[in-house]
């Protein structure tokens, strides 16, 4: 079955490039279940984008062992796919030409390709632009093109690193609720990176809280809010502002341990 | 209304701007001229340095009189040839030695070793080899021409945003396409960059190869009239190469803007 299960158990990753290997990860398990919204939040350095990659498959575990749908993961596939906080589109393509790539590449159709692209740059809002450049696009608009690729050729699981990271507030919040629709209506299993406290809690179902240097798991909080509110009423309820404060305080902690 | 008119006063400031800059980029040529026209008769005798407009004059007339266009057809035809040549050998070895290891340790050590060696020093070798026709000043432009193209491809395919690798990959690009489908593009710009800088290298070791030896082409041209002591048409045919390698390089960029439409 197409499901979107992740589990990690005992992942440990190590950096042996430099002369002294770092362990950027240590002893981390945790589970994300189909259709999950599952966030990862942690002090800086913690080997949050690390571990997204590890499950991406573009680096290897050291050890222990990260299992997608209960097969170990041994490379990038296209059951995953990955959304980069620097956008990573194809400059040399136009928005067309940067969300039909991996229909392409998976042999569909070109008219297909063409009508489920031009469906996904509609849903990003991106209408007008497809035959538009990279750099022509602010950075919300090309992260758009960075969402409508990777939902065009259908992975199971969205890999999001600090995707809304380098976007002023407003923009933000706007894909932000866009993301949630999306994650509403397609089913997606989500695994988010960020250092937005707020973020994380406004948005998954669970977080999980790294450790310092070396990351390992250190929390893994529930998140029960009514979604069927709107932003406004959400992130002014009063579970919103306890929930963000308890992931606040273990970060905190987290902070002190090393300062 | 006030939008209309900024938009007007930014026109205008740009016209200006615009004819500023032609000044700027012409007047050192004026300036150049002006000393040679003062040169010439007060400092070295007008035989030896004849005036600008002499020459000038000069050259219009060898290339309307057709007397020295075969030779010039001849340097473009080989300047096409080592140009093309540099262009497919380098891109090619540039980019796979940037992607595969064994590739760069086995020609690392040739290119260092090509690199401070004055091509043309290879004429008097390359003569006995291929004659002192076309082939000789084919292989010293190519020689001259490759190592720009193969250092700019290197640096380009080395260089690729390791994120845009690892995006092509989870959509389902295999190894074996990666080079075509994203290396190459991603390098494009600076492989461009290399090929504009081997444009003049070109001209300078096409004339220099067939000063040394050849029996037509524009270097043998300037060579056979100093011999003669007809310096005016010496200096005419030098004008006549240097407008030539100017339209070259013009032409170039003005593809390269063609082509990088994305950049």
């Amino acid at each position: 079955m197409n499901e979107g299960r992740v589990i990690a158990s005992n992942v440990e990753k190590v950096y042996r490039s430099e002369r002294t290997p770092t362990t950027a990860i240590e002893d981390l398990s945790f589970e994300v279940g189909d259709g999950e919204f599952f966030s990862v939040v942690g002090p800086s350095g913690c080997g949050k984008s690390t571990l997204l990659y590890l499950i991406a498959g573009f680096l290897d575990v050291t050890s222990g062992m990260i299992t997608v749908n209960d097969h170990a993961v041994e490379g990038p596939g296209t059951d995953r796919g990955v959304v980069f906080q620097d956008y990573a589109l194809f400059p040399w393509k136009t928005v067309m030409g940067n969300v039909t790539y991996g229909l392409a590449e998976n042999g569909v159709p070109k008219d297909e390709r063409r009508e489920t692209a031009q469906h996904f740059i509609d849903t990003m809002g991106l209408d007008g632009f497809e035959d538009t450049y990279p750099k022509e696009l602010s950075g919300g608009m090309k992260q758009r093109v960075g969402l409508a690729r990777t939902l065009a050729y259908d992975p199971k699981i969205l890999l999001m690193d600090e995707p809304f990271g380098a976007l002023d507030q407003p923009l933000r919040e706007a894909l932000q609720d866009n993301l949630l629709d999306i994650w509403r209506e397609l089913g997606k299993t989500v695994v988010f990176i960020t250092h937005d406290v707020e973020e994380a809690v406004y948005l998954s179902e669970r977080v999980l809280i790294m450790t310092r240097h070396p990351g390992t798991r250190k929390q893994v909080i529930d998140i029960d809010l009514d979604r069927t509110q709107d932003r406004e009423a959400i992130i002014t309820s009063e579970e919103f502002t306890e929930t963000k404060n308890e992931v606040w305080r273990s970060l905190r902690e987290e902070t002190k341990h090393t300062v | 209304m006030s939008y209309l008119h900024s938009e007007k006063a930014g026109i205008v400031s740009t016209g200006v701007r615009h004819v500023g800059d032609v000044v700027v980029r012409w007047l050192p040529l004026l300036i150049v001229t002006g000393l040679w026209e003062l040169a010439s008769g007060w400092v070295v005798v007008e035989t030896v340095l004849p005036p600008p407009l002499d020459v000038l004059i000069i050259a219009v007339d060898l290339v309307v009189s057709g007397q020295i266009v075969g030779d010039l057809l001849v340097s473009l035809w080989r300047i096409i040839w080592g140009l093309s040549l540099a262009i497919g050998v380098g891109v090619v070895l540039g980019v796979t030695m940037a992607r595969v290891d064994p590739i760069e340790d086995f020609f690392g050590v040739f290119m260092s070793l090509i690199y401070p060696l004055p091509k043309t020093a290879l004429v008097p070798l390359a003569v006995l080899w291929l004659g002192s026709g076309s082939g000789t000043a084919i292989l010293v432009v190519f020689l001259a021409c490759l190592l720009p193209i193969v250092l700019n491809s290197y640096n380009a395919a080395e260089s690729v945003d390791q994120n845009l690798v690892w995006s092509a990959k989870m959509m389902g690009t295999s190894d074996r396409d990666m080079f075509r489908r994203v290396v190459v593009p991603a390098a494009i710009p600076e492989i461009i960059t290399g090929i504009r800088q081997a444009v003049p290298i070109a001209f300078v070791a096409l004339v220099s190869a067939e000063l040394i030896a050849a029996n037509r082409g524009i270097g043998y041209r300037i060579l056979s009239y100093g011999q003669l002591g007809i310096y005016e048409s010496m200096l005419a045919v030098i004008v006549v190469i240097s407008l030539a390698a100017y339209v070259g390089v013009r032409g170039f960029e003005r593809i390269e803007r063609r082509v990088l439409v994305w950049t």
